[in-house]
C-alpha cells in the first residue's frame, strides 16, 4: 500500500500539508497537556513528563519532514476513492453505537450488518436489515446464552428467558 | 467413571429450580482478574446452593473499578437484583482518579474475603528482619526500592504507611510500580529490588520453597501456619487488609437490603463457597451490617490521609 | 521416576480414546471461536473455559489445551485471509500472509502457519518439559535495564523492517507512541492526556486499536475502492498445498521463530507480540530475497507464526514454575489450572507431578490434534474468500464489534438519556484513522508496535533509573544488556555494510538517475 510511484508533478500536495499541520497540532496538544500536569513529590529521576515531551518533539520533526515531502510530491499517488460506501459503513457503526443500549444487540448489530452490505452494493435495506437482525440474533444467542458473554439485551433478546 | 461424573454434573446443572431472586453481579474488571473471579465464584455458589436460580455476571473493566462503579450507580439505582463486587483498591482509585461516583452512593452489603500484604526480600538479602529493613529505610529512604503493584494501590499504601509510622517522610520512598503482583514477584526473585510488597498469596509458594524471606505481614493477627510476625509485632504500629466486598444498588428499601444480606450470608455459609475459597486460597473475612459500615468508613478516611501524605492526592 | 518416564505416563493417560475426543472437541471449539475476526485467544479461552468444568481433571485439562492451541491458531486464519488480526501477535502474520492470500496463495500461507505452529508448539512444549528450570533462571536475570535494552533492539530492528518511506514509517510509529502515553502513568498514578475522560485512564486497549486499524480500516478501504466490482476473486491460484520451494523457504524460519519465541515468551515482561515483531525483522534481514517482503514473502508468515506459538508455550514456563501469569491469556489459564487443583509455583513439579505431566502430554496431544484437524480444513477456510463481499464484510464488522463489546462492555458514554459504549466509539475513530493511513500510504503495523513497545520501554527505563537512584550506568551494567546493544548495533550496521559492498553499483545508478 505504500509502494505507489511518487507523484512526478512537483506541485505541493495539499492533503499531505494538512497532515503535517495535524501532526504539529497533536504535538502542541501533548506539550500543552503535559505542561498542565501536577507532578507528585515522588522520588523520580525520569518523571512522567519526559516521554511525552520527547514524543511531541519527534512529532514536530516529523511534521516538518511531512511538509517537505508534501512540497516535493513525495507521497504515493492516491486512488480516486468513493466516499458514499464509507458514509454507509460509518453510519452503520454510529447507528449501532446509539442503538445498542436501548434496542439491544441484535437490532443494533443487524443494522450495522445491513448498512455494510449496502456499502458493498447489496440492498435493499428492507431485505437486508431483517437478514442482519436474524444473523446478529443467532450470534447473540450463541455468545450470550451459550458462552455467558455479557452483551446488551433489548426486547428481542428478552423474549428468550 | 467419567461418564457418571459428567451425567451427575449435567443433571445437577439442569435440576436447579427457579428459586427466589435472580441476581446480576457486576465485576468492575476484565475477565480473569480478582474481582471477576470473586463474582464468578459467587455466581457458582449462589446457583449451586439454590439461593438463586439465575445469576449473571457482567464485566465492566477500567480505572480501578471506578468506571464499573459509575455505570452501576447510573443504571441500577433502585434495582434490588443488582450487585457489584469491589474492594480496597477501589477506595484508592476513587480518590486518585477523582471519580465522580464514590462508595457512599452504593449500598454496601458485606466484606467477603481479605488478604494481608506481605513484605519479602530475596533469600540472599542482608536484611534478616523487618527491623533491618526499617533501619535501612531510616538511614536512606531512597536506597530501599520496593517492588509492588500499581501506584496508589494497597501495596503502595502499605509501603507509605510503614514509612510514615516509623517516622520517614512517605514522599521519599522509592516505590517501583509493576503491573500486577506477578511482575513484582519476578523483580524480587531476580534480586532487582531491595524488597517486594504485595498480597501474601502472590508470594506464598516462593516463600514455602525458600526462595523469598518473609519479613512481616500486614494483618492484625498472624496468618495460621505461616512463620512471620505481623507488622505490629515487628515494631511498626499499623495494620492493613486488602479486602473484597459486595454491594447493592443505591436507593433500595431496607427490606430489600435485608433480603440481599440474608442471601449473601446463606452463600457465605454454603459448602460451595467454602470449597471455592479453599481451592483459591482466599481467606474468609466475612463482615456485614453496621460493623462493616464502620470499618469501611475508617478505611476510606485512613486511605485518603495516606494518599495525601504520599502525594498522590491533593 | 525420570522425566521421560513421567512424560510417558502422562502420554498414556492423554492417549485414552475419550481424552482424544475431548482434545478434538477442544481444538474444534477453540478454532471455531478463535477464527472469528476481533476475538483473540484471551477472550476465546475465557469464553470456553467453563465448558471444561464439566469434565474430570484429566479430561478438562486436555480439552483446555485443545481450546488454547485452537484459539491461538484460529486468529492467524483471518489475519492471512482477511487482513483482520484478532490480537496483536498475529498482526505481523497479516503483513505477509494477506499479501500471499491476495495472490491466490492463501493455502500455502495457512499451511506454513499451521505446520510452523505445530513445529514450534512441539519443540517449545518439549523444552517446557525439560529445560524450564534453566530458562526461568535466564528470564529472571532480566531486570528493567535488560528489558530496556531488549526494547531498544525491538524498536530499531522493527522500524528498519518497515516500509519504504522513513518519514511515513516513523510517523506511524509516533502516532502509536503518542497513543501509548494516554492513561494513568504507572509509576506516579497521574493521568496523562486523558482529558478528564474516565474511560481513557486505563489507556488505549491494544486489541481495540489493532482490530480497528486492520478490520475496520481494511473494510472502509475496500468499500471505497471503485474497482472492487471488477476485481476477480482469487481464492486459489495454483496449489492449495505448499510447494517444494515453500518447504525449503519455511523450515529454517520455523526453527528460528521457535528459538526467538520460546525464551521471550518465558520472560515475565516479554510476550507473543514482541517475539513476533523480532522474528519478522530477523526473517527480513536473513532472507535471500528481502525485496519480496511486503509483497507476500512466505518467510514472513512462517517465522512469526512459529515465534507466536513458541512464545505461547514459553509463557507456561513462568506460569508453571513461578505461578506468574505474564499475559491476559495466562492469567485466565491460571484460573483454569486452579480449577483442576494445580497450584502453580516452584513446588508444582514436586507436589503435582502427575497433573503437570498430564498437562504437558495434553499440550502435545492437542498440538497434534490441531494439525490433524486444520490441514484438511485449509481448503475450506480458503473458501471464506468466495463469500460475497457484502456478507463477508458485514460479518467481519459484526464480529469485530462483538469482540470489542465482549472484552469491554461498559456503556459509559452518555448523550442525553442514551448511554453508549465508549470502546466502540474508539473502535470507529481508529477505524477511520486506519482508512486514512492506508489512503495516504502510511504503514499500519508501526502504530500498533508503538502502542505496545512505547509504554514498556518507558516504564522499564524509569524503573531502572529509579532503582539505581539516577545512575545511568545501570543501563549498561550487565552482560545481557551489553550483548543486546551489540546485537542492535550489528542489526543496524550489517545491512548498511552489505548494501555498500554488494549493491554499490545499483546505488550509483540510482544516484545518476536523479536530476
Amino acid at each position: 500500500m505504500s509502494s505507489g510511484a511518487p507523484n512526478l508533478s512537483r506541485r505541493p500536495d495539499g492533503a499531505a500539508l494538512v497532515i503535517a499541520v495535524i501532526l504539529a497540532g497533536i504535538a502542541a496538544i501533548i506539550i500543552w497537556q503535559t505542561s498542565q500536569m501536577r507532578l507528585p513529590p515522588i522520588q523520580a529521576r525520569v518523571g512522567p513528563t519526559v516521554f511525552p515531551y520527547a514524543i511531541a518533539g519527534g512529532m514536530l520533526l516529523l511534521s516538518v519532514g511531512t511538509a517537505v515531502s508534501a512540497m516535493r510530491g513525495g507521497f504515493p499517488a492516491r486512488d480516486n476513492d468513493n466516499y458514499v460506501p464509507i458514509a454507509w459503513i460509518i453510519g452503520g457503526l454510529v447507528a449501532q453505537i446509539l442503538l445498542l443500549s436501548t434496542a439491544g444487540f441484535s437490532i443494533a448489530t443487524g443494522i450495522l450488518f445491513a448498512f455494510t452490505a449496502k456499502a458493498f452494493g447489496r440492498g435493499p435495506l428492507w431485505q437486508t436489515i431483517p437478514i442482519g437482525v436474524v444473523f446478529a440474533f443467532i450470534v447473540w444467542f450463541a455468545f450470550a446464552k451459550g458462552l455467558q458473554l455479557s452483551l446488551p439485551a433489548g426486547f428481542l433478546e428478552r423474549l428468550i428467558p | 467413571m467419567n461418564k457418571l461424573l459428567l451425567a451427575a454434573l449435567i443433571s445437577g446443572a439442569m435440576a436447579v429450580p427457579a428459586f427466589a431472586a435472580d441476581y446480576t453481579i457486576m465485576a468492575p474488571a476484565a475477565p480473569g482478574g480478582g474481582w471477576d473471579q470473586t463474582a464468578r465464584t459467587m455466581q457458582e455458589a449462589l446457583q449451586s446452593s439454590g439461593i438463586s436460580g439465575n445469576v449473571q455476571v457482567t464485566n465492566v473493566p477500567g480505572a480501578g473499578g471506578t468506571i464499573g462503579l459509575a455505570q452501576f450507580v447510573n443504571q441500577s439505582a433502585g434495582n434490588p437484583n443488582a450487585l457489584i463486587v469491589g474492594g480496597y483498591v477501589m477506595v484508592g482509585a476513587i480518590l486518585t482518579n477523582a471519580s465522580p461516583v464514590t462508595l457512599e452512593e452504593v449500598t454496601p452489603i458485606a466484606r467477603l474475603t481479605g488478604e494481608a500484604v506481605a513484605i519479602v526480600v530475596p533469600k540472599n538479602s542482608d536484611l534478616k528482619t523487618l527491623a533491618d529493613l526499617v533501619a535501612k529505610l531510616k538511614a536512606d529512604a531512597g536506597s530501599v526500592s520496593w517492588a509492588g503493584g500499581s501506584a496508589g494501590g494497597a501495596d503502595h499504601i502499605t509501603a507509605g504507611l510503614i514509612a510514615k509510622t516509623v517516622g520517614v517522610d512517605p514522599t521519599t520512598i522509592n516505590y517501583i510500580a509493576y503491573s500486577g503482583g506477578g511482575e513484582a514477584l519476578a523483580a524480587v526473585l531476580g534480586a532487582q529490588v531491595t524488597a517486594g510488597i504485595s498480597g501474601y498469596s502472590e508470594f506464598a509458594s516462593q516463600i514455602e520453597a525458600g526462595e523469598l524471606r518473609l519479613l512481616a505481614v500486614s494483618s492484625d493477627e498472624r496468618i495460621p501456619g505461616v512463620d512471620a510476625p505481623t507488622l505490629r509485632e515487628a515494631g511498626v504500629d499499623m495494620a492493613l487488609q486488602n479486602w473484597r466486598m459486595v454491594a447493592a444498588a443505591p436507593g433500595i428499601t431496607a427490606e430489600q437490603k435485608a433480603a440481599i444480606s440474608a442471601d449473601i450470608e446463606k452463600m457465605v455459609n454454603s459448602d460451595a463457597w467454602k470449597t471455592a475459597l479453599e481451592t483459591k486460597g482466599w481467606v474468609n473475612t466475612y463482615l456485614a451490617g453496621d460493623a462493616f459500615d464502620v470499618q469501611l468508613d475508617a478505611d476510606i478516611g485512613a486511605t485518603e490521609a495516606i494518599l495525601k501524605d504520599i502525594g498522590l492526592v491533593q | 521416576m525420570d522425566t521421560f518416564g513421567l512424560l510417558a505416563q502422562g502420554m498414556v493417560a492423554a492417549l485414552q480414546w475419550q481424552n482424544l475426543i475431548y482434545a478434538l472437541i477442544g481444538v474444534t471449539l477453540g478454532t471455531a471461536v478463535g477464527v472469528l475476526p476481533g476475538i483473540g485467544p484471551a477472550l476465546t479461552v475465557a469464553l470456553l473455559l467453563p465448558v471444561t468444568y464439566r469434565l474430570d481433571a484429566a479430561g478438562s485439562l486436555i480439552m483446555f489445551a485443545g481450546i488454547y492451541y485452537g484459539g491461538m491458531y484460529g486468529g492467524s486464519t483471518t489475519s492471512i485471509l482477511l487482513n483482520t488480526p484478532g490480537e496483536s501477535a498475529s498482526i505481523v502474520t497479516a503483513l505477509e500472509g494477506n499479501k500471499m492470500a491476495r495472490k491466490g496463495r492463501g493455502g500455502p500461507a495457512l499451511a506454513t502457519a499451521a505446520i510452523g505452529s505445530f513445529v514450534a508448539g512441539l519443540i517449545a512444549t518439549l523444552a517446557l518439559a525439560f529445560v524450564a528450570p534453566w530458562v526461568v533462571k535466564f528470564a529472571l536475570a532480566f531486570g528493567p535495564a535488560e528489558y530496556f535494552a531488549l526494547m531498544v533492539l525491538a524498536f530499531i530492528t522493527v522500524s528498519a523492517a518497515f516500509g519504504d518511506s522513513a518519514v511515513r514509517g516513523l510517523t506511524a510509529l509516533f502516532i502509536g507512541l503518542g497513543l501509548g502515553i494516554i492513561g494513568i502513568d504507572q509509576q506516579t498514578g497521574q493521568s496523562r492526556l486523558a482529558f478528564g475522560v474516565l474511560d481513557l485512564l486505563d489507556g488505549i486497549e491494544v486489541t481495540t486499536l489493532a482490530v480497528a486499524l486492520f478490520a475496520i480500516g481494511e473494510t472502509l478501504k475496500i468499500a471505497a475502492d471503485r474497482n472492487q466490482v471488477k476485481e476477480e476473486v482469487m481464492a486459489v491460484k495454483g496449489s492449495v498445498w505448499m510447494t517444494k520451494e515453500d518447504w525449503k523457504r519455511s523450515w529454517i524460519p520455523w526453527l528460528r521463530g521457535t528459538a526467538i519465541g520460546f525464551p521471550i515468551g518465558a520472560m515475565p515482561a516479554g510476550g507473543a507480540d514482541v517475539s513476533s515483531f523480532l522474528s519478522y525483522s530477523a526473517e527480513k534481514s536473513f532472507a535471500k530475497h528481502p525485496e519480496e517482503f511486503g509483497h507476500g514473502a512466505i518467510e514472513g508468515v512462517a517465522g512469526p507464526e512459529a515465534a507466536n506459538n513458541a512464545s505461547a508455550a514459553g509463557t507456561l514456563v513462568p506460569l508453571l514454575t513461578l505461578g506468574l501469569p505474564t499475559t491476559a491469556t495466562a492469567a485466565i489459564m491460571l484460573a483454569g489450572f486452579q480449577q483442576f487443583g494445580l497450584q502453580p509455583g516452584p513446588l508444582l513439579f514436586a507436589n503435582n507431578a502427575n497433573l503437570v505431566w498430564a498437562l504437558i502430554a495434553s499440550l502435545l496431544v492437542a498440538n497434534f490434534m490441531l494439525i490433524v484437524l486444520n490441514l484438511p480444513l485449509i481448503g475450506l477456510w480458503v473458501k471464506l474468500l468466495t463469500i460475497p463481499k457484502p456478507w463477508l464484510y458485514g460479518g467481519i464488522l459484526v464480529f469485530a464489534t462483538l469482540g470489542t463489546l465482549g472484552a469491554n462492555g461498559a456503556m459509559s458514554g452518555h448523550i442525553g438519556p442514551i448511554s453508549f459504549s465508549f470502546e466502540l466509539v474508539l473502535l470507529l475513530a481508529f477505524g477511520v484513522l486506519g482508512y486514512l493511513l492506508r489512503r495516504f500510504g502510511y504503514p499500519i503495523a508501526p502504530v500498533v508496535v508503538g502502542l505496545i513497545l512505547g509504554p514498556m520501554a518507558e516504564q522499564q527505563l524509569r524503573r531502572a533509573l529509579a532503582i539505581s537512584q539516577g545512575d545511568v550506568t545501570i543501563l549498561f551494567h550487565s552482560p545481557i544488556a551489553i550483548t543486546l546493544y551489540v546485537v542492535t548495533a550489528i542489526a543496524v550496521l550489517l545491512p548498511l555494510f552489505m548494501r555498500l559492498r554488494g549493491k554499490g553499483q545499483v546505488l550509483g545508478q540510482l544516484a545518476s538517475d536523479e536530476d
